[in-house]
């Protein structure tokens, strides 16, 4: 069955470009991890080929349900472990660790006790995407005023929630699919049952007493969506974001428990498919962890002008699901005074509170590790620290379940970072150059600190900081497509020319950020990177703009090297 | 917003001279009249404009003149912040800037007077007070408004409320942004939604039958959310489709609900068109149009007859026109409009023209300004393109009457003589508010314009 899947794989193949390039770049010396955004979903977007190519590079080995035939075939284990590094957890992180481990010769095996893909491609980021880009649509064909400008006509936009919901959901599987599929191809053991650490380098998978050993081992299980107690999930009218991405009904009136970005993102799709939508946020102001400024346009262009409205300063201690020919009841009270405020009554609720790590029954206690609010603590390489404060020997954990930056790509860089470490080379991750996207029509993206943050740490550090705005409204792709909204901003250090954050607001913003954090990762400084030239008219000028109109006192470092004669 | 006029004549008095500062792109296809308060309008409201089609409230960035300053047309007032950006907001009126409603810093619902404009410096005080008083009824002739303070809530909402928390208004998000768009008071809303929540169309039911823009109105309001609750529409048959009106739709449909407070009556005319027809051909590749022509005449009519350019809005008082404004009703994007041909009477069939083609190159482009629409003091209403012999119109709120004209058609005529004769026959008719027109007034209107049009040089002079 393995091996059947992987040769369909290589006989469908044909780029290996893509493969050494990517070899190169991490052979490369390179102080900053070069392939951070080597998120192990993006890659699946060229999966079969990639995966294919990689494999013929390898040693063949056929393929086996039992561990103890695929130990032998594979060459560089020490036999006293099964394998070389086992992951716990087949989500994109445990993914994107698999693959660079392979890729460093690892002998590589993935625990799934659930199906391949974790959260991010069944329940999280994938079927969002596919959601959003059917709001993003229906927001564009029921906008008239847009159309006209265009001199477009289109007569009444409609939709079908099944068919919504399918694409959705064949996304998922899709993704899914290509992830198991590239894994196999690799090489990669996929074990399923739910792995339980029973003590240094050993860990038991499923239920049976299958025990498998490893030379180093990764958590990487994750994280299920975070319900305050008081909350009762019925899946139907009281529900998280799991439910909500099935779209199995789109109610008339939608309360939403948070107002970060998940509870962003589906008050666009649900409002764009013509809910109403009331937002219950903790603090006193929405999108919370947002930069100040971002928060306060975006609030203006995607909460005020839409069918939604918000109680801000306020917990939602009880939610009722709709039963008895109620309505849901959404109890309210004040976040300060704990004073009762409020009862709403509303169709249905959405738990978009966050997310808690899902590492109940790893196992830890064989090993003395204590969870802090079921976060696996670990030190900045990502070595798991037990109770007494003290590293586990080949133990790491990554992603959601450390809790350092909940974001999947972060985990996969994460995971990358471990791998790059067993394998000889150490490795810290700057959180730092880890971009994050909220995918609302505009989009919102960020890397680095935000405004306050930056003063805060410059007042600290005895150093200047400067900001630079610059507005799609002077982007000339931006004018084209009729969305001259949004706002990138830049914070920087005007001494040295440091960027410490970029924030944008606007069309696409989540494919522009890459330019910055890929400065920031690579240490690259405004003074520099303002000389690299843009394609125009394209929507990067709004960053060229942006580089541009920072005044930094230091020169650029380096002159153009070489001149090339055209 | 404390000092928001919550007088009724207030606000109604500036739907009565229909005056505001919108630059607003949004149609009414009828002027937003109301016919039960006398009080006249001296006091303009600058009102809050819609400066997107996205803006549903505008923040005061800074009044650009103050309080006292004369305003010529044209001139920024006040810059205001909306979703999009900040603008200048200009004055299509002349005047003083009597009262600054709401301040700088201060935000108001599209819609919202956020000024009082006056002529004369007379009316200041009087603005004035009217601005700052937000206590009961501060209109001198506040007709039979009823206090200011809110109504009590409507008897009995029709409670399919099994909430435990019978006293409790639940409204959805847009039932609320719309509430404070259109200042319905969300109290005295029924909920018809589920579990008796208060829903959009409950909102707009609202707000579209009540003639003024509700909460202010305490007369208005209670009663036609009465009206609705108790008149539950049945449910539609299986299969049916439901499209909500659009806002020009919505508009329509609450003028002519209201034209049902008037008593109308209709007097009918044959007109025989032969000479028309023939002036037509010959100023036809002029660019003159049968529209421009039909209102040039109907004008000229109107100038004998200034009764029929009257109207009546409170059942009180003739209130005479002193320009004859001809509206022509145009069915556009699935709506109507009446783009107003102003002062009909006094331009020349050419000009007549050349103003109607502009007005309805403006009406497409939905870029028509209020003025252009909600001015006018007599409506004519032509389908004989269609080939439709005889209909008859219903009176648009506001004004006195609408003339209905059919389809010119070759017609078999017996003269006085007894000889038959063929000629091109038209019908026309016209509805009238029986209040002030009556019928022999209508006759010897109908008698006047048919003479134009079977001796149409004078049209063309």
């Amino acid at each position: 069955m393995h091996s059947s899947l992987s040769l369909s794989f290589s006989a469908t193949s044909s780029s290996a470009a893509t493969v050494s390039r990517s070899r190169y770049s991490f052979h490369a010396p390179a102080a900053v991890p070069l392939n951070l955004r080597f998120c192990g979903l993006r890659r699946e977007a060229f999966g079969s080929g990639l995966a294919a190519s990689l494999n013929r590079n390898l040693p063949r080995r056929p393929h086996s349900a039992a561990v103890s035939a695929a130990l032998s075939n594979n060459g560089s284990t020490p036999k006293s472990f099964d394998y070389d590094l086992l992951i716990i957890g087949a989500g994109v992180g445990g993914h994107g660790a698999a693959l660079h481990a392979v890729e460093k010769g690892l002998k590589t095996a993935i625990v799934e006790g659930d199906v391949v893909g974790g959260t991010c491609v069944n329940r999280g980021c994938v079927p969002s995407k596919a959601l959003l880009a059917v709001s993003g649509r229906m927001r564009e064909l029921k906008s008239d005023h847009h159309l006209k400008s265009f001199g477009l006509q289109v007569s009444a936009a409609g939709y079908d929630r099944q068919g919504v919901a399918d694409h959705a959901n064949n996304l998922a599987s899709k993704i899914r699919n290509n992830l198991t599929n590239s894994m196999k191809a690799l090489g990669v053991d996929i074990l399923t049952g739910f792995g339980t650490i029973l003590g240094p380098q050993k860990v038991k998978v499923g239920s049976s007493n299958k025990i498998v050993t490893a030379k180093d081992i990764i958590i990487a299980t994750g994280s299920v969506p975070f319900v305050p107690k008081g909350i009762e999930i019925d899946g139907k009218t009281v529900i998280t974001s799991d439910h909500a991405l099935k779209l199995e009904s789109v109610p008339d009136w939608i309360a939403i428990v948070g107002s970060g970005y998940i509870g962003l993102e589906f008050s666009d799709v649900y409002t764009a498919l013509g809910s109403e939508v009331t937002f219950i946020e903790a603090l006193d102001q929405l999108m919370p962890g947002f930069d100040p400024e971002i928060s306060k346009l975006a609030q203006r262009v995607l909460i005020n002008p839409r069918n939604i409205d918000y109680h801000t300063g306020v917990f939602a201690t009880k939610i009722t699901p709709a039963r008895d020919g109620k309505p849901v009841l959404i109890e309210l009270i004040d976040a300060k005074t704990k004073e009762p405020k409020d009862t709403l009554e509303v169709d249905a609720a959405l738990i978009a509170t966050g997310r808690a790590p899902f590492t109940q029954g790893l196992g830890l206690e064989n090993i003395d590790v204590v969870t802090q609010r079921g976060f696996v603590p670990v030190d900045e390489r990502m070595r798991v620290i037990d109770a007494n404060g003290k590293l586990v020997p080949h133990l790491y954990c990554i992603g959601d379940a450390n809790g350092k930056m909940m974001l999947a790509h972060a985990a996969s860089a994460q995971g990358i970072s471990v791998v790059e470490q067993v394998t000889g080379k150490d490795h810290v991750l700057n959180h730092l150059s880890i971009p994050a996207a909220c995918f609302t029509h505009p989009e919102i993206s960020m890397v680095g600190l935000t405004e306050p943050q930056a003063r805060e740490k410059g007042e600290k550090e005895g150093f200047e900081v400067s900001v630079a705005k610059t507005s799609f409204k002077a982007n000339t792709k931006a004018l084209a497509e009729n969305e001259g909204e949004g706002l990138a901003k830049l914070i920087y250090r005007p001494d040295n020319g440091e960027i410490l954050g970029v924030h944008i607001f606007g069309l696409h913003a989540a494919d522009l950020i890459h330019e910055a954090s890929n400065a920031i990762a690579l240490g690259t400084r405004i003074q520099d990177i303002k000389f690299a030239v843009h394609a125009h008219p394209t929507l990067s000028e709004v960053l060229d703009e942006l580089f541009k109109s920072a005044k930094v006192k230091a020169r650029a470092s380096s002159p153009v090297s070489e001149p090339v004669a055209v | 917003m404390g000092s928001l006029p919550n007088a009724p004549t207030l606000s109604f008095s500036s739907s009565l001279s229909a005056t505001t500062l919108l630059p607003c792109r949004r149609f009414t296809a009828f002027p937003r009249r109301l016919s039960s308060f006398s009080v006249q309008a001296k006091i303009r409201e600058i009102f809050m404009p819609a400066l997107s089609s996205t803006m549903t409230e505008g923040k005061i960035v800074s009044w650009i003149k103050s309080e006292g300053d004369t305003l010529s047309k044209g001139d920024s007032v006040v810059v205001v912040e909306s979703d999009k950006a900040d603008m200048d907001v200009e004055t299509f009126y002349d005047g003083i800037l009597a009262a600054i409603v709401v301040a700088d810093g201060e935000t108001a619902p599209v819609g919202a007077p956020i000024g009082l404009l006056v002529d004369s410096p007379e009316e200041v005080a009087e603005a004035k007070a009217k601005a700052a008083n937000s206590a009961p009824s501060p209109a001198p002739a506040a007709a039979p408004s009823a206090p200011a303070t809110p109504p009590p809530p409507p008897p009995s909402p029709p409670a399919k409320s099994v909430s435990d928390a019978p006293t409790k208004t639940v409204a959805t998000p847009q039932a609320k942004k719309l509430a404070k768009q259109h200042k319905v008071d969300i109290a005295n809303v029924v909920g018809t939604g589920p579990f008796g929540r208060i829903t959009p169309a409950d909102v707009e039911a609202a707000a579209g039958i009540s003639p003024s823009k509700s909460n202010v109105t305490p007369l208005a309001s209670p009663a036609p959310a009465k009206a609705a609750s108790a008149t539950p529409s049945p449910a539609p048959i299986p299969g049916s489709s439901v499209v909500a009106f659009s806002t020009m739709q919505s508009a329509v449909a609450k003028n002519m609900v209201e034209s049902l407070s008037v008593p109308t009556f209709r007097v009918g005319y044959p007109v025989t068109t032969d000479a028309l027809d023939a002036l037509y051909e010959k100023v036809k590749p002029k660019g003159v149009t049968m529209t421009a022509i039909l209102a040039k005449a109907a004008a000229m009519a109107l100038v004998q007859h200034p009764v029929v350019n009257a109207s009546c809005k409170d059942g009180k008082n003739f209130v005479y026109n002193s320009n004859i404004n001809v509206a022509v009703a145009v069915a556009i994007n699935g709506g109507l409009i009446t783009p107003v041909l102003q002062d009909a009477d006094k331009l020349d069939l050419y000009l007549l023209s050349q103003k109607w083609k502009e007005l309805v190159d403006k009406a497409r482009a939905k870029q028509l300004q209020p003025h252009e629409y909600n001015s006018g003091t007599f409506t004519l209403s032509n389908l004989g393109m269609f080939g439709v012999d005889r209909f008859d119109a219903i009176l648009p709120p506001g004004q006195g009457a609408i003339m209905a004209v059919g389809a010119s058609k070759p017609t078999v005529l017996a003269a006085a003589d007894g000889f038959f004769s063929v000629k091109n026959k038209m019908l026309v008719n016209v509805t009238a508010d029986h209040r002030i027109i009556y019928g022999a007034d209508l006759a010897a209107f109908l008698q006047t314009f048919s003479k134009i049009i079977e001796n149409p040089e004078s049209l063309t002079l």
